[in-house]
């Protein structure tokens, strides 16, 4: 759908900084047809998106509330110029304490929602969620599908969900679409990480041999996606199909995941590949466990204080306590709008090798 | 093929049982609570007998038991876990550490040796297994069958297995309660507690266990299932078949991690030892063997799976028919 507009357009981006929104940055920046401005924390500021030509930066908060933390001026100029909000901005870390995560996702969301209720020019405005919203469901998990219902895995995964309570009742009095994202875990054509999260943490444990056990059944299907599918997709939905009120999966589904077995498997073989030797440190592929039996290690590893194992386990069970309740994520709205333009997620397999090596390259982000 | 069972099969425990609290006291554990938790209840410690004598005491019990004239031993395998455990102990050195040996020639002291003199077994050769931690005595086991099978003229080999720790050790590693004792068995063409598979993968990269307490708990448990799986795929028998799970006694937690891991029922653990006796190094399986059956517990035909493990690192497994 086609926006007729009277005037320039502003682009407001949080997390402008962030794996994603570097990426669409860089996207609505080369269009030339719009000023960017980059809301950040103060926090990457050399970050290659916001010294592109039309992005501008201002450094703000949104847990400052409304004012989104930046000047009496800057707002009131923001206010007036912005025509679209892109709201990637989120804390991620999965096992976050809930205040602390709701701080930022639930309430940072509900002040940028109310920062845009004030902007008169407002036309469209894109906010991104998770598809583990779905929390411990298990089955299929749709598009209208609202999760939770079962709880959740961990803080994260709650407190987007609360942040979706806050952005449907906000669609009430807004153009807001919602983008849920799958688990993002590098760029598929170089496998390139630019945010490390819980999955590479738990590759990382993998590849020191500290993950003897992983909560999961060996055919449950890991849904992950590359960041450029992520960019490129939620980019021309927003860009091309802007659709006020509708949800939309930006995630891998069945046809481009790969079972927990075949990625443990796909894991190993690349540690082999891409450093030899690692195979002679006999390092073995991790249990696939039940839950109970998961649980029970984690415990006996508390009792027994052991902080190297107690901080693996914790790891391991941020992530990975959502690959013992399978599921299957539906996004047939948002294939029906991105196939026909070409836009699909490769298969999982087809660039994790790419990521793992780079995340043995680059020693995780961690400096040697 | 033919049969290989171990035909008789005794052990020997020091009287000296200290609880957790007591060994908490002489600072020979650190935590009492947790290795409470994990199952244990008191250590098994040889105060005056070395590991020689613990030997001596189990093969002393195993003749008189089963009234085998000592020419019928045509092989005698010691399996120790300690380094100091294939030499025997001199005056200068009661905690049996080879790095105190006065002499030179006192490293060539053998306790297997020892025995052959010391219970006339004038027919039988000798060696001595170790460098397997653990599982030691599972390699006895498995060679000794071996050498049934392949040698027509070897009819009964006797294996052997004592391990004590120093006096000043720790009775705490990583986790687990460890005691001091013995057992020994008589092996036959016979099937009595016939030897229907064994396995063992051996992981040489962890060999310097100090400085991998963290990546060896971790290997443990995977690399425990596959060997475990393995084994009963040599059998050819299923879990389900499996009458009863005769342990090494590691912590009770870490076999019902394990069970889970292999998805065994907890009732066919027989994990009654694990708390009264502790992790003794030489010979956990076989004690536990001894006591069910003598708790009535096993019957004729029952398939029987012995797990264990060793630094090194090994892991060890033997499906058994009773």
């Amino acid at each position: 759908m086609a926006l007729t507009r009277h005037q320039p357009r502003t682009i407001l981006v949080t997390g402008g900084t962030g794996a994603l929104g570097r990426d669409l940055v860089r996207r609505f920046a080369s269009a030339g047809d719009a000023s960017v401005v980059v809301l950040t924390r103060g926090v990457s500021t050399s970050a290659p998106s916001v010294t592109l030509p039309g992005v501008s930066r201002l450094t703000g908060d949104l847990r400052a509330g409304s004012t989104l933390g930046i000047s009496p001026g800057d707002h009131a100029a923001l206010r007036g110029s912005v025509t679209d909000i892109v709201h990637c901005a989120a804390d991620t870390v999965f096992n976050r304490p809930l205040p602390d995560a709701r701080a930022t996702n639930v309430e940072g969301t509900r002040a940028l929602l109310a920062f845009a209720e004030e902007c008169p020019n407002l036309e469209r405005v894109a906010c991104f969620s998770t598809v583990y919203v779905a929390g411990r469901s298990t089955g299929c998990f749709g598009e209208g599908d609202i999760g939770g219902q079962d709880g959740f895995v961990n803080s994260y995964e709650q407190s987007k969900a609360e942040m979706e309570a806050v952005v449907r009742d906000a669609m009430a009095r807004l153009p807001i679409t919602l983008y849920r994202l799958s688990t993002i875990i590098g760029d598929s054509r170089s496998g390139a990480v630019s945010g490390f999260n819980a999955v590479h943490h738990a590759l990382r444990l993998l590849y020191q041999g500290l993950a003897p056990m992983v909560p999961g059944q060996e055919s449950a299907l890991v849904d992950l996606i590359p960041v450029d599918f992520a960019a490129a997709a939620s980019h021309h939905l927003f860009e091309h199909a802007f659709s006020a009120g509708a949800t939309y999966h930006l995630c891998a589904g069945q046809a481009s995941s790969a079972s927990l077995g075949a990625l443990l498997d796909a894991t190993t073989a690349a540690f082999e590949r891409h450093r030899p030797a690692w195979r002679k440190r006999s390092i073995a592929r991790p249990a696939l466990v039940d839950l109970d039996t998961y649980e029970l290690f984690v415990r006996t590893v508390e009792e027994a204080r052991n902080e190297v194992l107690l901080q693996a386990t914790r790891a391991v069970q941020a992530f990975a306590y959502q690959l013992a309740y399978p599921k299957i994520f539906d996004a047939r709205h948002a294939s029906a709008v991105l196939a026909p333009a070409g836009i699909e997620p490769p298969h999982v397999l087809y660039y994790y090798d790419a990521v793992v090596r780079w995340c043995i390259a680059t020693n995780w982000g961690v400096a040697a | 093929m033919t049969d290989v069972g171990i035909d008789a099969l005794t052990y020997w425990l020091p009287a000296s049982s200290p609880t957790l609290e007591e060994l908490e006291q002489r600072g020979a554990v650190r935590g009492a609570a947790a290795l409470a938790s994990f199952g244990f209840r008191q250590a098994r410690v040889a105060e005056a007998d070395s590991h020689v004598d613990m030997a001596m005491h189990a093969v002393r019990a195993l003749l008189d038991e089963t009234g085998t004239p000592p020419d019928e031993i045509d092989l005698v395998l010691y399996a120790g876990a300690l380094t100091s455990s294939s030499t025997m102990e001199t005056a200068v050195c009661p905690a049996g550490s080879v790095l105190h040996m006065r002499e030179f020639m006192d490293f060539f002291k053998y306790p297997v040796s020892r025995l052959q003199s010391e219970f006339d077994l004038t027919s039988a050769s000798v060696a001595g297994i170790d460098q397997q931690g653990c599982a030691a005595i599972f390699s006895a086991i498995r060679f000794a069958r071996a050498t049934l099978l392949a040698e027509p003229d070897v009819r009964t080999v006797l294996c052997v297995s004592a391990d004590r720790l120093p006096h000043d050790a720790s009775r705490e590693v990583v986790y687990n309660l460890v005691s001091d004792g013995a057992c020994a068995m008589l092996l036959r063409r016979s099937r009595r507690n016939r030897i229907v598979a064994t396995h063992q993968v051996t992981k040489g990269a962890f060999w310097d266990s100090g400085s991998l307490e963290n990546e060896i708990i971790a290997a443990y448990f995977p690399t425990a299932r596959t060997v475990i799986e393995t084994t009963l795929r040599k059998a050819g028998v299923a879990l389900d078949d499996i009458a009863w799970v005769i342990p090494h006694n590691v912590s009770l937690r870490s076999w019902e991690i394990l069970l889970g891991l292999i998805g065994c029922p907890r009732e066919k653990l027989f994990s009654a030892n694990i708390g009264r006796v502790g992790h003794t190094i030489a010979a956990d399986n076989f004690i536990n063997l001894r006591d069910a059956a003598d708790a009535g517990l096993l019957r004729k035909g029952d398939l029987l799976l012995l797990f264990t493990f060793g630094y090194g690192l090994n892991w060890s497994c033997m499906v058994v028919e009773h």
